[in-house]
């Protein structure tokens, strides 16, 4: 066993330092595709982290046996088991969730944050390690996902998990809901200053490293 | 696997075919475990999901509301009696897979009253089938709503037919013109407002960037209005009384005008 403080710098890097969508900008296409509601964020983050989690942690336990010509075929074959198994639960369990994810669940198979983290780590390092990771990363993406998602929902539909939230004097006094928010646009000005924000904060920055 | 001690032998042909072979049947187990397993739940799901839809459709539940199952079965099975249309044009009581299936809905207040009707669509989409529910009042021509519960359409595009602004537009319009002939309703290419002023009863809003979804949809729900036209004239003629639910002629069916 490794002492935990090790896991917890994978955890750092994963959710903060390196975070997949503001460090590394992937998976951006499924964060401005399911982020106009927060219900569909969340759901979409723990089954992208289900899936990087899982991958990574049954690619580092086979890392040793397999072969190296077929390597990307294997790990694609693991990830998008994973997802179609993902998505069933999704149908039999949350129904209406699952319809409004349509085909955004079975495109996490292509997504690059789950196929890059078996690739980068899993494939070098032993399998808590690597599930660790893949938890780790899924969680970063889904903290700028649950981040996107809360301005979306609140600022294009003045909604907060489905319930208003802003009270009706204010769109009396002229406030609109932001069209703009609801479409995907809204979601990329939003991941754009969260990448900046990111950057901006002390001991984060790029640069300095 | 277990001949693969040695690691030079890792990549040798035997191995590589002996490795795909194990993770494919592997993973396939784990697929077929998952969708046998769930299959019942799921379908169940599907049932149920179908059931709102009707229901929206017919104005009995408010869009983007799901009231709870047990809610909805019991609307669905008060409110709703399940018919088929034989050749004649008749509603004969349900059993039959033959004909067509038409739904006829029942007052809440007066009971075996019939407050209107509910066709399932069923056509081609862009990408896939387009299936959903045009419901209308008891005049025989009057859209009283309509709603989509399965589509392969294109997110954001084409699949804006499941979102509650482009089925509200549905509510209220004709399927017939000033002069009462057939002329089905269309989804217009851009606004109805641009539209002349005797269309626009037969029009709803298109979708920007979903023409083609919104040209097979219209073909698809005049197929349908077509094929149902006979049980629509009848009711634009009687106003639903002869299509009493329980073949009990003649009572207390003249609502219409609600």
């Amino acid at each position: 066993m490794k002492p935990i403080s090790e896991y917890k710098e994978i955890l750092t890097k994963g959710i903060w330092t390196e975070n997949p969508v503001a460090y590394q900008v992937l998976g951006i296409c499924s964060a401005l595709a399911v982020t106009v509601k927060m219900s569909t964020a969340i759901v979409m983050a723990l089954a992208l982290t289900m899936v990087t989690a899982f991958s990574s942690m049954i690619i580092s336990m086979m890392r040793k046996r397999i072969p190296s010509n077929i390597r990307i075929i294997v790990e694609l074959a693991v990830i998008a088991s994973l997802v179609i198994v993902t998505d069933q639960i999704l149908r039999a369990f949350l129904y209406d969730i699952s319809k409004q994810l349509s085909i955004f669940v079975g495109l996490i198979i292509t997504n690059c944050i789950v196929l890059g983290r078996a690739e980068a780590f899993a494939l070098a390092n032993p399998p808590v390690d690597s599930f660790v990771d893949g938890l780790a990363n899924g969680l970063g993406y889904g903290l700028i996902l649950v981040l996107v998602a809360f301005f979306r929902e609140l600022l294009g539909s003045g909604k907060f998990f489905g319930f208003s939230v802003i009270p009706q004097f204010v769109y009396d006094l002229g406030f609109q809901d932001m069209g703009l928010m609801v479409l995907a646009p809204g979601a990329f000005f939003i991941i754009g200053l969260l990448v900046w924000l990111k950057n901006a904060l002390p001991g984060v920055s790029h640069e300095k490293r | 696997m277990s001949d693969s001690e040695s690691k030079p032998n890792k990549n040798s042909r035997a191995n590589v075919v002996l490795f795909a072979l194990m993770v494919s049947v592997v993973c396939s187990l784990m697929i077929t475990a998952a969708a046998t397993g769930l299959r019942q739940r799921q379908q169940e799901n599907i049932a149920l999901d179908r059931k709102v839809n009707l229901l929206r459709a017919a104005g009995m539940v408010p869009s983007g509301e799901k009231p709870l199952a047990e809610e909805i079965k019991n609307l669905f099975d008060t409110r709703i009696r399940e018919k088929t249309v034989n050749n004649q044009g008749d509603l004969v009581g349900p059993g039959t897979d033959q004909g067509m299936r038409i739904y006829l809905i029942t007052s809440a207040e007066v009971p075996d009253q019939v407050d209107g009707y509910i066709l399932p669509i069923n056509t081609r989409g862009l990408w896939g089938k387009i299936h959903g529910y045009l419901a209308f009042e008891n005049d025989g021509q009057t859209v009283a709503g309509f709603s989509v519960y399965s589509h392969a359409e294109t997110p954001g595009l084409g699949g804006e037919i499941e979102s509650a602004w482009f089925q509200k537009n549905f509510k209220g319009k004709k399927i017939i013109n000033s002069q009462g002939q057939f002329v089905s309703i269309r989804i217009a290419k851009g606004e109805v407002e641009n539209l002349p002023k005797d269309k626009r009863p037969n029009h709803v809003d298109g979708i920007s960037g979903a023409t083609l979804t919104g040209q097979y949809l219209s073909e698809g729900i005049e197929n349908t209005l077509e094929k149902y036209e006979s049980v629509s004239v009848s009711f634009r003629q009687r106003g639903g009384k002869d299509v009493n639910p329980n073949k009990k002629s003649h009572k207390d069916t003249d609502g219409e005008t609600h």
